[in-house]
């Protein structure tokens, strides 16, 4: 057994325990993050990707709103290149209460949220592919950000300062020493052996699965894990977000991003975060309440569907509150449990609940209390220190296009949906590739409305060209990206879609004979422990 | 506007059965929507390649053991036989010789270095793999990786060497396409500047493996050319949509369309067909200007499955057929089209239309719905032609059969009209 001594161990390599790790390093904390998959696997890259302007929370959780207002405001600042700067509006359906849109004006001005009324007419103008049924429109300032984009900025300021950074290192186990953790037991997905990390504190960032890290170090905490369905549409039909102007239910917002639109989403209470499946009547009802606010996605293509779960904890005291199965009576406001004086566990901290939006305030909010603990005084820097790639400016649709035709790279682009380069994959697969799947998220590689028909085997060429894979590995790593590409894919195959899934199975299966053996194996390693992907089956699954 | 028969698909069935129709003496107007699997399949002719997943090495043979209502049962081994000897003759008359065995399977080598099970090759991809095996990519070319398909063929036992050589300098430097690349491989003097750094790729080996594109508009001959410089066997591997190898052979079609006189429109869409009892008087489609209708003594419906744009997956798990409105067994909800993983059989791959002996949808009763509808290829029920690798068999099978069901049609007509 190897092992490696540190001050801090974050458990969770989601935005939180990222943003931790950053605000450690930045005040010269000498500090380790393990996560059990890649980093974002988790709720950070399933989600919708707005940056919230505190609209949502508006008019029931000031606390929220008030928070995502202020952090908008400074991840615009340090991580533009992360953003895309879309605006939102929040419109009110003549079926709409009125007097919720009273609420929601005062709520947002209580808050901070800067907020303008617009004409329906107005709307129309800004949002052409609007219902002309609308009785008002309100403009806040959401927009969209690249969680995967965030993550890797903050972790290459992290490394900068020191940090390091263990993917695919699940924890098994804490070394107990009286009332302290003494060291974090994990394993070393790729080499199989564990490895020991001697720590004087630990953070709980885990997330959703912050109370399954909870119960190996013995502390009791009660997650919610409040399943989100989304529906990912082929093309983005809208400039900016579009939200519904009413008490927050399923299907009441709009997500223009990348090449596609989002549309978000429902909030069921489930037993295990790891519970990503999607019912496909909970898509049927999210295009058909979207499609009140926005008629075309009605005869619109749906590319895939997703589930996320999001972090909600339960405190004891709450523990009787009636949820009803809808989690979204739960606050969404984030919670620092420090263990010592919650259980008697002297040196682990949890940070539970929050939102994208807000994680660098968690961190913030964590860091400092965990540095009066362990007597450091820094100051905090992360909402001031701006992150590398922050140069770019601000995220444009159009970037990627005008870098690949300003660096004249068109001829060697590999993935024409996303316009991923080869110079780009062979950058990145030099840079160390576990597994081809890990291109999806560096590099948006199969993401749009082929789904990964033409790029997945290029980018195993790229790999195999580079001395990557092993002997029988390469095919059985392009069977898994297809696999996970596939699994999100059952519930939106009628139509145009299902012309699409049919000609990609008529080229892997029909053309390449990829054989249900590279299946198996993909589907061994999944259920390895790597990944949750055979935690989604459709409800009626018919085998060969 | 009138026909004889009016063929609705511009597939492998489509085109077979325009052909066969109008080789028949028939006056037949062909119509589709666009192209079809001629240019997304692996350019061969499969037959039946796999069973429940395994391996068939003699395909013939095994028919027997399909399910009652596969086309191959319904159309019986003789109309098999027939239309792939047709096939043969037709295509070797358009100088793309196959290769091959009907009664016998063999491995076609893809882009990934897999040996595809099918029954009849364009002879540039049939020479046999033996001996040193060397891998050639063209440099640029992102379709086909040296490195990738050496990897698969190593797999199965070949001793392989890996070449990329650089392409003599040509029109499309930056950014092209296999097919831009066949059309360069017209070009005489792009060949005969290519075939020397081939040649050195190649040298020492006893065959070389290079992408499906050595050329477009010449048939093999571009292929036989370049074979002649660099001295080596040439094989053209599978590479992903579009088929260039397909493309040849959908030239092929047309040409024989032309010489027959058949009529043929891509762009027009069927939209649906005027009945009068149990007949169909007319085909409408969509033309370049204005709606179209097309009357007709018969209709062959060659529209495909779901993939094929033949058959309309409803959001409810329903299955429409698009142009005669056919009963196509859906099922409860959509979740049934699918199974949860990628490789396995996916239901809706094996949806179509159930038809009688004659190819004339049936009701559930068994009955004929339409007395001079017959349908043909990856329409019909019973089989998955991806999963299976039957595509071009049924294709050409059901032709066949549509040509033997015609002339009874055909003679009843003449009856009807001397009586």
């Amino acid at each position: 057994m190897t092992s490696l001594d540190t001050r801090v161990v974050v458990v969770g390599g989601g935005v939180t325990g990222v943003a931790v790790l950053r605000d450690l390093a930045l005040r010269g904390v000498d500090a380790v993050l393990v996560e059990r998959s890649d980093l974002g696997t988790g709720t950070s890259g399933r989600w919708h990707g707005l940056l919230h302007s505190g609209g949502r929370y508006a008019v029931r959780d000031e606390e929220s709103a008030r928070e995502c207002i202020e952090e908008n405001m400074v991840l615009r600042r340090i991580a533009p290149h992360t953003i895309e700067d879309l605006g939102g509006l929040f419109v009110l359906l003549p079926s709409d209460d009125p007097a919720y849109a009273e609420r929601f004006v005062s709520g947002c001005a209580a808050a901070g949220i800067p907020v303008e009324e617009l004409t329906p007419a107005a709307a129309r103008r800004r949002e052409p592919l609007l219902t002309d049924g609308i009785e008002a429109a309100y403009a806040v300032p959401d927009g969209g950000i690249d969680s995967w984009s965030l993550i890797r900025s903050m972790v290459a300021d992290a490394e900068a300062h020191g940090a390091r950074v263990l993917p695919r290192h699940p924890v098994v186990g804490f070394e107990r020493d009286g009332d302290r953790l003494a060291a974090v037991r994990v394993r070393d997905q790729a080499g199989g052996e564990e490895r020991l990390i001697g720590c004087e504190w630990v953070v709980n960032a885990a997330g959703a699965w912050a109370g399954q890290v909870g119960a190996l170090a013995g502390v009791p905490i009660e997650m919610i894990p409040g399943k989100g369905v989304m529906v990912v549409m082929a093309s983005r039909y809208v400039r900016g977000v579009v939200n519904a102007c009413r008490k927050p239910a399923d299907g009441d917002i709009v997500v223009p991003q990348h090449e596609v639109a989002i549309l978000g989403t429902t909030s069921v209470q489930v037993e295990d975060p790891d519970d990503v499946s999607v019912d496909p009547a909970e898509v049927d009802r999210m295009i058909d309440m979207c499609a009140q606010m926005v008629p075309s996605l009605s005869g619109g293509r749906a590319l895939r569907a997703f589930a996320g779960s999001r972090p909600l904890y339960k405190p004891p005291q709450q523990a009787d509150q009636a949820t009803a199965g809808d989690t979204r009576a739960v606050s969404r406001t984030f919670t620092v449990l420090d263990h010592a004086e919650r259980d008697g566990l002297a040196n682990l901290f949890s940070i539970v609940g929050g939102k994208l939006t807000t994680c660098r305030q968690m961190a913030e909010k964590l860091v400092d209390q965990l540095g009066e603990r362990m007597g450091v005084s820094v100051p905090c820097r992360t909402a001031e220190e701006v992150l590398p790639g922050a140069d770019h400016g601000s995220h444009r649709l159009a970037g990627p296009l005008a870098a690949v035709e300003q660096e004249k790279e068109y001829g060697t682009l590999l993935c024409e949906c996303e316009l991923v380069t080869t110079e780009r994959v062979r950058e990145t697969v030099a840079g160390g590739l576990v597994e081809l799947e890990d291109l999806r998220r560096r590099l948006r590689l199969g993401f749009g409305p082929c789904q990964a028909a033409f790029c997945a085997w290029r980018a195993a060429a790229v790999v195999c060209e580079q001395g990557g894979g092993g002997d029988r590995d390469l095919l059985a790593g392009l069977a898994r990206f297809l696999q996970e590409r596939w699994r999100g894919q059952h519930a939106t195959v009628w139509g145009d879609q299902a012309r699409q899934a049919l000609l990609n199975h008529a080229i892997y299966r029909g053309i390449f004979d990829l054989e249900a053996d590279h299946q198996d194996e993909a589907s061994a390693w999944a259920s390895g422990g790597l990944d949750w992907s055979q935690a989604v089956a459709p409800r009626s699954t018919r085998e060969e | 506007m009138r026909a004889d028969v009016v063929v609705v698909g511009a597939g492998p069935a489509g085109l077979a059965a325009a052909v066969r129709l109008a080789e028949g003496g028939r006056k037949v107007r062909l119509i589709a929507r666009g192209n079809g699997f001629t240019h997304w399949g692996a350019g061969a002719v499969d037959v039946l390649g796999r069973i429940g997943g395994q391996r068939v090495e003699r395909p013939l043979d095994d028919l027997a053991g399909l399910a009652a209502d596969h086309p191959y049962r319904v159309v019986g081994a003789e109309a098999l036989r027939d239309g792939l000897d047709w096939f043969l003759g037709f295509a070797a008359a358009a100088g793309l010789e196959h290769q091959g065995d009907p009664a016998r399977n063999r491995g076609q080598v893809t882009a990934l270095g897999t040996l595809r099970p099918t029954c009849l090759l364009p002879t540039p991809a049939a020479a046999e793999l033996r001996g040193r095996v060397a891998v050639v990519g063209l440099a640029g070319f992102r379709d086909f990786s040296a490195a990738l398909c050496a990897r698969g063929l190593e797999r199965s036992g070949h001793a392989v060497t890996t070449a990329t050589v650089e392409l003599p300098p040509w029109s499309h430097r930056r950014y092209f396409s296999g097919v831009e690349l066949a059309r360069a491989f017209d070009d005489q003097s792009f060949r005969e500047r290519l075939a020397p750094g081939l040649a050195a790729a190649a040298s020492g080996a006893d065959v070389a493996v290079v992408p499906a594109v050595v050329g477009l508009a010449h048939g093999h001959e571009p292929w036989a050319d370049l074979q002649r410089r660099v001295g080596v066997p040439l094989v053209e591997a599978a590479v992903a949509p579009p088929c260039v190898p397909g493309l040849r052979l959908f030239a092929a079609w047309r040409r024989r369309l032309d010489e027959l006189g058949v009529s043929w429109q891509f762009g027009f869409p069927a939209t649906g067909v005027e009945r009068a009892g149990d007949r169909v008087m007319a085909v409408r489609c969509e033309g370049a200007a204005r709606p179209v209708e097309i009357r007709c003594d018969e209709v062959v419906l060659a529209t495909g499955g779901v993939a094929g744009h033949g058959i309309e997956a409803n959001r409810d798990g329903s299955l429409t057929e698009v142009v005669a409105g056919l009963p196509v067994a859906g099922f409860p909800d959509r979740t049934g089209f699918v199974s949860g993983r990628f490789l396995a059989a996916h239901p809706m791959g094996a949806a179509g239309v159930r038809v009688d002996a004659e190819l004339r949808p049936v009701g559930d009763d068994g009955a004929p719905l339409l007395a001079n509808l017959r349908c043909a290829g990856g329409l019909l029920a019973g089989h998955d032609a991806t999963v299976e690798g039957s595509r071009e068999g049924v294709a050409l099978a059901t032709a066949a059969r549509l040509v033997a069901t015609t002339r009874a049609a055909g003679k009843t007509d003449q009856a009807v009209k001397r009586g």
